[in-house]
């Protein structure tokens, strides 16, 4: 923890800069919240998710055809896809050992095991003063992209190499296939809406690595009075 | 693939059915495995005309080339044996692209154009589109399609399309010596096949009966079996349909799955209209309020 006061520094300053290789610590008015492997984990996963998705989009349907454009055509994906999704596979087991500490789900988390509670949470509550550094919605989601991705990668080798599989296997992992990546995408949409519109500074933690004070006590109030030691709740 | 042949239906089309200008007469291949001795000249025209390779032969104990049709072989009698007591069937029965009415393998195909139906009901195989990803034979109730290692795409019999479209029939109809083989238009092919099943049930083949399964629409190939209440015998499917993953992830999922991603995206977008962004009300810690210097939400 920082002995520096809350707005001795600023943003830019050489200290929060400094800091930002390692995690849950509060420089002036900054706190880092993803030191800079888990920014490239995060960022190395989503590249190959978003190139998996652009050659994948377009053998689903050809309504996304103008995807297949940007890396060559159709062919290209069908060549690019599987790897691509392999990648993303690799990468989410990284994922997995990086962050899996960090998802227990606590106590304050169990209302999140409710079909409603996304909606509940859409219309801004006031956030449990027992939220942690990931609130239980932010740890089910892990749960479930690490599992859906288990899935997609499972039917998806299926349909790589189709030779190798008895029809029995193959005609499952079509509709299979397909579920997962709706249900990977729908969730994705909401990660980045929640993670970029909905909630100013969410972007800044997974780019510069820090969030505000301001921002980690709304979001995060338990992490917040953990990291900085200020008892106010 | 023929180009100027007329395109009835084209994979993974957002084109509706059926848009042709004129309609043309559905041709029929038909297979009459009584009189098919197995001379498999039909297997040596058809590679000859297709200019398909010399593929290995695999003795299996049984009067059949190969086990399996192949990627270079298209058309296989298949040969099997049945013990009926008093008496043992020999079966013989040309394997190849039965050219359904309602493709499956059409229906799995995610390259637009890759696997067509013309106008005539032949249903073909365009390399130029395919993209060798083999979700044709999971789509094809019948296992005919098969992936071509050296070109990567996949292939099957066209129906010899090259020489129908030229008013010649196939190279194996051309080639039968027992005449068990026919082309001519579906209509006349039934006809044919009708009179062929009289000649059968009056020489004691009661159950003899034409396999144009309607599960698939009917298929472009017509076959007439002695023992028709047992297709499964001459190893073709008793009630083909296009495979039920196929069809649920084609009809189903997929307009599902659109409104899905397009409702996300738009109930998001819906949701910041409403509620806006979440940021901190509160007066920041440490009294930047009076000082002004420290900003509590990032631009």
């Amino acid at each position: 923890m920082s002995e520096i006061a809350p707005h001795a520094v600023s943003a830019g300053d050489p200290a929060v800069i400094a800091a930002r290789t390692q995690e849950d610590v509060a420089v002036g008015n900054e706190i880092v919240r993803h030191r800079l492997s888990s920014r490239v984990m995060h960022w190395t996963v989503a590249l190959a998710f978003m190139l998996t998705l652009i050659t994948g989009m377009p053998i689903w349907t050809p309504i996304f055809s103008w995807m297949a454009f940007l890396v060559g055509g159709l062919h290209v994906c069908r060549w690019l896809h599987p790897w691509s999704g392999a990648a993303f596979f690799v990468g989410m087991l990284w994922m997995l050992i990086h962050w899996l500490a960090s998802m227990k789900l606590a106590e304050v988390d169990k209302k999140w095991l409710s079909p409603t509670a996304i909606i509940k949470y859409l219309n801004y509550p006031e956030t449990d003063q027992q939220t942690g550094k990931y609130n239980g919605g932010q740890k089910l989601f892990f749960y479930v992209v690490v599992i859906d991705a288990v899935l997609l990668f499972a039917t998806g080798f299926v349909l790589w190499w189709p030779s190798f599989f008895p029809q029995a296997v193959r005609e499952p992992s079509i509709p299979l296939h397909d579920i997962a990546f709706l249900l990977f995408v729908v969730s994705i949409i909401g990660h980045v809406y929640l993670g970029t519109a909905a909630f100013p500074g969410t972007f800044g933690s997974m780019m510069r690595g820090t969030v505000t004070r301001a921002w980690a006590r709304l979001h995060h109030p338990k992490w917040y009075r953990d990291v900085t030691g200020d008892k106010r709740s | 693939m023929a180009a100027s042949m007329q395109i009835r239906r084209s994979s993974a089309s957002l084109r509706g059915e059926d848009s042709l200008i004129r309609k043309l007469p559905v041709v029929s291949k038909y297979i009459d495995t009584t009189t098919c001795i197995g001379c498999k000249a039909c297997e040596v025209a058809c590679q000859e005309w297709n200019d398909l390779k010399v593929v290995k032969t695999e003795q299996t104990g049984t009067y059949q080339t190969m086990p399996t049709l192949h990627a270079e072989y298209w058309n296989l009698i298949k040969f099997s044996e049945h013990d009926l007591g008093d008496s043992l069937a020999w079966l013989m029965r040309k394997d190849q692209c039965m050219h359904c009415a309602d493709p499956g393998c059409l229906k799995a195909c995610p390259a637009p154009g890759a696997i067509v139906q013309y106008a005539n009901g032949i249903v073909d195989v365009n390399p130029d589109k395919c993209i060798g990803c083999g979700m044709c034979q999971t789509g094809c109730p019948f296992d005919v399609p098969r992936f071509h290692e050296k070109t990567a795409k996949m292939s099957k019999c066209s129906l010899c399309v090259d020489r129908v479209e030229v008013g010649l029939e196939p190279a194996c109809v051309k080639s039968c010596p027992t005449g068990c083989l026919h082309f001519g238009t579906k209509e006349a092919m039934l006809e044919l096949a009708d009179t062929r099943l009289l000649q059968l049930r009056a020489n004691g083949f009661t159950n003899a009966a034409v396999y144009d399964p309607k599960g698939v629409g009917g298929t472009t190939v017509v076959t007439v079996l002695a023992h028709g209440d047992h297709p499964e015998w001459y190893g073709l499917p008793k009630d083909p349909h296009i495979p039920l993953g196929v069809r649920f992830a084609k009809s189903i999922l997929k307009p599902l799955g659109l409104i899905a991603i397009f409702g996300a995206v738009a109930g998001m977008f819906g949701h910041y209209l409403r509620s806006g962004p979440k940021e901190p009300h509160e007066p920041p810690p440490g009294g930047a309020d009076q000082s002004g210097t420290t900003k509590e939400t990032r631009p």
